[in-house]
């Protein structure tokens, strides 16, 4: 436990990564949707989330149960990464378009995910 | 879209409007130095934007985030030393860096709905809307505050600083943990049931302390130990000036 403490708090100093080898997840951003809207991962992994933002006008990616925030510009592909996390639905918006743009990510332990579309 | 602006100017506004508040009553500034430190502020908020997509590009696509881990950390360090020096540099930089950190996304929202033909009077009367609601909020935190401070003392306030400034490195954990640059810990507890960051207390509380429903283990220590470690500072800095004084 506290050589477990000890080294997440090194990894922090030295701003190392445990982790660089995370399975990819796209999410495409067309008429202020999500596609897909649900995207279906495994428990205490780190993932990449590759957004591509297909509008004309930028959009902001937003989950305040993922504490993500990141702008999305017209056109580019943006990279997030999530996790570890534990079993769960976490919500994520555009915040630019919140009635719209809205898509969650499932958590879950089952052995095979994929994307959901 | 006018319930949009207008959260989307609560959102931006109200960290800036917290933060000035509670540096304003820890040592008042004249009201010209408020605002050219706002004036600089929005021009820097506007300059940052303009620049934000070729930023973006930068140490492979993560440009934005590393400059608002910046951002987030020179705000962390002004405002402590405001708050042990109480110099004026330290007060425009801490406000310059939250505006750029906080409002640039905002004007990126305003900048790119305002040419839809029927979106610029909404995205007005929403930003009016909720830079009132910052007002009034901001005018009854300066009261309140000044009323703690008098039946409290300074400790209050200053525990509220360090609480507001430690949340600052709390948003640098999470730019860290999106690019990939540090690993996310397990999940400490979760409050979503209970009070979720997206309800209006949630926001606030968010704005003011950097309430999070779930934070990991490392953001958990971080926002701890920074918190104790700003009260420190202010604690024994301005007493060992004083003892080499006398």
């Amino acid at each position: 436990m506290t050589r477990r403490l000890f080294n997440q708090c090194l990894c922090l100093i030295f701003f190392l990564s445990f982790e660089t080898n995370a399975t990819e997840y796209f999410i495409t951003l067309k008429a202020h949707l999500f596609y897909p809207s649900q995207i279906t991962i495994p428990a205490n992994k780190k993932v990449k989330l590759i957004i591509e933002n297909q509008d004309n006008t930028p959009e902001e990616f937003d989950s305040f149960d993922l504490n993500r925030e990141k702008v999305l510009y017209p056109h580019r592909k943006s990279i997030i990464y999530i996790g570890p996390l534990s079993e769960g639905r976490y919500e994520f918006f555009g915040e630019f378009s919140p009635n719209t743009a809205q898509g969650v990510v499932i958590v879950t332990n089952a052995e095979v995910v994929n994307a959901n579309n | 879209m006018l319930i949009t602006s207008l959260v989307m100017s609560l959102n931006q506004l109200l960290p800036v409007a917290i933060l000035l508040v509670l540096l304003q009553v820890y040592s008042s500034q004249r009201s010209t130095q408020i605002i050219i430190a706002l004036i600089l502020g929005t021009a820097m908020s506007f300059l940052y934007m303009q620049s934000a997509a070729w930023v973006s590009q930068w140490f492979d696509h993560q440009g934005l985030e590393y400059t608002q881990i910046g951002l987030c950390i020179v705000c962390f360090i002004a405002v402590l030393i405001f708050t042990i020096k109480k110099a004026s540099t330290a007060f425009y930089v801490a406000i310059c860096t939250s505006m750029v950190l906080y409002l640039s996304n905002y004007v990126i929202y305003l900048t790119s709905f305002w040419q839809n033909s029927d979106a610029g009077q909404s995205l007005f009367i929403g930003t009016l809307l909720g830079a009132g609601i910052c007002l009034s909020f901001s005018v009854l935190l300066y009261f309140l505050m000044i009323a703690l401070t008098q039946r409290f003392g300074m400790l209050s306030l200053l525990v509220l600083l360090a609480l507001n400034s430690a949340a600052k490195l709390l948003v640098a954990l999470d730019l860290a943990n999106q690019i990939d640059l540090i690993t996310n810990t397990i999940t400490v507890w979760d409050l979503r049931d209970l009070l979720s960051e997206n309800s209006e207390l949630g926001r606030v509380l968010r704005a003011l302390i950097g309430y999070e429903a779930t934070p990991d283990r490392i953001s958990v220590i971080i926002y701890g130990l920074s918190s104790v470690l700003f009260l420190l500072f202010c604690y024994f800095i301005p007493s060992s000036k004083a003892k080499e004084r006398v």
